[in-house]
């Protein structure tokens, strides 16, 4: 059997995201996927992998809804325990899984939970026997030890425990479970709008979608389609004249430019606002807050001040020396919280996992909706969705996503001492699959801030279904430093369009991206970030 | 204050005057050759060192410090802050206020922070206007009081300001 480094070569060769172009509209499929966020990626892999003919279908880009825009935390899930063992048990349970199979995605740099004097002693109690019966390792440790371990903790702690969180890159992951798909066959198409459903009765036999760049209408066909559009999965089940009542909960989150703490910092005590401190790559994200928003604004969320005073209080508790740390920008998520059928007020709003089979639910034949979760579940979100798919095609398979690693993650990367920086900084967020990219010197970093280079970027391209600078700065992290592209949006742009050989283009690729860094510069503002903004108006505000 | 391009032009302006002149520029002048005309001119170009505070006497500024002077005061009978916005540190902000951070001379600018930027990165920035009030003249306030002896120029101004034309205006008083 080949491995997956051979079966990259030939989907290069083949696939490539340029020329590669599905021309047989009407082709038929065992399974259509609509949506491109984790949970969607995740199940496109699972279905793959048991051999199944699958399409995937993203209106955007990967990772650009929830799964892009959430703390990059890989639970333990003692969050939870106190509140929901079920759904603290189903986290430990994969954030185990996880480390294994994405373990160039994830930092395993282990999580506090503090106590403050304000917060008392007992909440700390209930939570360690939680941790306990939810099979979580929770270490209870003197402070002063905690104060060693995580040098950045507010010194005022009264009390500290250890328990096994990690940080995760959420836009690899999702980028390496489609690419991973692709690699066993499934075939993937972004900036693909679905319109409406091909209904035969009461079946759903297919989509028709919008090629949103180029404008052309096209047709799917699959035994089944899964609903996996997060929040907006109500808009798509609607179109299948299935009701889902979701409850969208906006979640703001702000980006301090260094990473300040080694480990995750939560506050233990009941799950309240900006209370978790993730240290992400380079950098520290605290967040969030939770606000019910109406589902016509999840397309256009922006971070009020309001929030922005909210989390910058709750950061300063956790970790007093972020008062003097630069803030980079701010963004804002949707959780996709799904009101039980029994609860549509929403009263109990489940934060488990949620598949319906609207068959039984709803009468509607060959259709599935996959909602709700974590993103630290995504791959057992995957598994039971294929499970189902399996049961409704008649196919036996078993899934193998818990034990197959994902590219580049089946041994940790060693590009050795002497290795040129970009390449280190690609080893670090590809694993072995950075060998694939053909790093030999540090001459040609496109993006200063965080070492990427013009090689990473063609890799990205050619493998990793990149369209403009935003959706490759997701699977580079291009741009995502302390300039927030000042320094290399024009570059980027540049080597973007001379890739994907569109010179005419390189203008509105780079207005695109500069657009969009603005938007989360906004709400921080203030200090260096508005330094950095005048000077990223001077640089490209007047010129284009 | 300042060695950029409104500095160097009232630096120029005053050496022609008959002044004696010192700038004091705290980072990297791009104005080559302006920097040279003005040092051919018999100024004092101290590269390197930043205005750290001042001393008033009244409404008068009497002298100021630097980074790399110490204790040893500049002394002077006219002052120019021509020291920029935001990036090279003319203006500072917080999440809460606009300043000018040598002396805090008044600042006009939006108090509600969620004014400060336009939503659309190619649209004029409401940042961009923020800057230092003057009186007709050119001279800085602090705390409602003009200083008789203080000038603003360039971009540190609020508006928007001519950055040549705002130098020279001032250099006349001054002359």
């Amino acid at each position: 059997m080949r491995g997956w480094k051979d079966r990259i070569k030939h989907i290069t060769k083949t696939q490539h995201p340029i020329f590669f172009r599905m021309n047989n509209n009407s082709k038929e499929y065992d399974v259509i996927i609509i949506g491109g966020g984790v949970t969607g990626a995740g199940t496109a892999r699972d279905c793959a992998l048991r051999g199944l003919r699958t399409l995937l279908v993203e209106r955007g880009d990967f990772a650009d809804g929830a799964s892009g825009r959430n703390h990059g935390l890989l639970h333990s899930g003692a969050r939870y325990a106190v509140s929901d063992t079920e759904s603290a048990r189903e986290c430990i349970e994969e954030n185990m899984i996880i480390r294994k199979i994405a373990s160039s995605c994830v930092d395993p740099c282990g999580g506090l939970f503090i106590t403050l004097p304000e917060d008392g002693d007992d909440f700390r109690k209930t939570f360690l026997t939680s941790c306990e019966a939810a099979g979580i390792e929770a270490r209870e440790i003197d402070p002063k030890e905690a104060l060693i371990m995580e040098p950045s903790v507010n010194p005022d702690i009264t009390g500290a425990v250890v328990v096994p969180d990690a940080s995760v890159d959420p836009f690899r992951l999702n980028a390496l479970n489609i690419l991973d798909a692709r690699l066993h066959g499934a075939e993937v198409l972004t900036y693909h709008r679905v319109e409406s459903f091909i209904m035969e009765g009461n079946r759903v036999m297919g989509i028709k979608v919008l090629d949103t760049l180029s404008n052309e209408r096209k047709e799917y066909r699959a035994q089944v389609t899964v609903n996996a559009a997060g929040i907006w999965g109500q808009v798509i089940a609607q179109m299948a004249g299935c009701k889902i009542t979701m409850f969208p909960a906006k979640g703001s989150l702000l980006v301090f430019g260094h990473r300040v703490n080694r480990m995750v910092l939560n506050r233990c005590r009941k799950p309240s606002n900006a209370d978790i401190l993730v240290p992400g790559d380079v950098v520290t994200v605290i967040g969030t807050t939770s606000s019910r928003v109406p589902i016509s604004e999840c397309d256009n969320l922006t971070v009020t001040p309001d929030e922005v005073d909210i989390l910058l209080k709750g950061a300063y508790q956790l970790s007093p020396t972020l008062s003097s740390t630069r803030l980079l920008r701010g963004y804002s998520g949707v959780r996709p919280l799904v009101a039980d059928d029994s609860d549509p007020d929403g009263r109990n709003i489940s934060r488990g996992i949620v598949l319906l089979d609207h068959a039984k639910r709803d009468g509607v034949e060959g259709f599935i909706t996959i909602t709700g979760g974590k993103m630290t579940t995504y791959r057992l979100m995957g598994e039971v969705t294929t499970d189902l798919i399996c049961t409704k095609l008649g196919v036996e398979a078993e899934c193998t996503t818990d034990t197959t690693p994902l590219p580049g993650a089946d041994r940790p990367d060693d590009p050795g001492h002497k290795a040129p920086m970009p390449r280190k900084a690609a080893g670090g967020r590809y694993g072995t699959l950075a060998q694939q990219m053909a790093i030999e010197s540090g001459d040609s970093v496109v993006c200063e801030c965080e070492q990427v280079s013009r090689e990473e970027m063609e890799y990205a391209v050619r493998n990793l279904d990149v369209k403009t600078i935003d959706d490759l700065r997701r699977r580079t992290r291009v741009g995502m430093g302390v300039c927030q592209g000042t320094l290399c949006a024009r570059r980027a742009a540049k080597v973007l369009c001379e890739l994907f050989g569109t010179p005419e283009k390189e203008e509105q690729l780079l207005r695109q991206n500069l657009r969009e860094r603005w938007k989360g510069m906004i709400p921080v503002c203030w200090g260096e970030t508005l330094r950095q903004a005048e000077l990223m108006r001077k640089t490209y505000g007047h010129e284009i | 204050m300042g060695g950029g391009l409104s500095g160097l032009t009232a630096g120029v302006s005053l050496l022609k005057g008959g002044l004696k002149v010192a700038i004091i520029s705290g980072g990297l002048s791009i104005h080559k050759t302006s920097r040279s005309e003005f040092i051919k001119g018999g100024g004092t170009f101290l590269l390197g060192d930043s205005v750290t505070d001042g001393v008033f006497d009244g409404d008068t500024l009497s002298l100021v410090h630097t980074q790399n002077f110490g204790t040893t005061p500049l002394v002077a009978r006219h002052f120019i802050l021509a020291t920029g916005k935001f990036a090279s540190g003319g203006l500072a902000s917080t999440d809460r206020e606009i300043y000018e951070p040598i002396f805090g001379c008044d600042v006009q600018y939006d108090p509600d922070r969620s004014h400060w930027c336009d939503p659309d990165f190619f649209a004029p920035q409401p940042f961009e206007r923020f800057g230092v009030i003057t009186d007709t003249d050119g001279r800085v306030k602090i705390g409602g009081r003009t200083i008789s002896n203080l000038f603003a120029v360039g971009e540190v101004l609020c508006g928007t300001p001519d950055i040549i034309q705002s130098a020279l205006d001032v250099c006349k008083q001054i002359l």
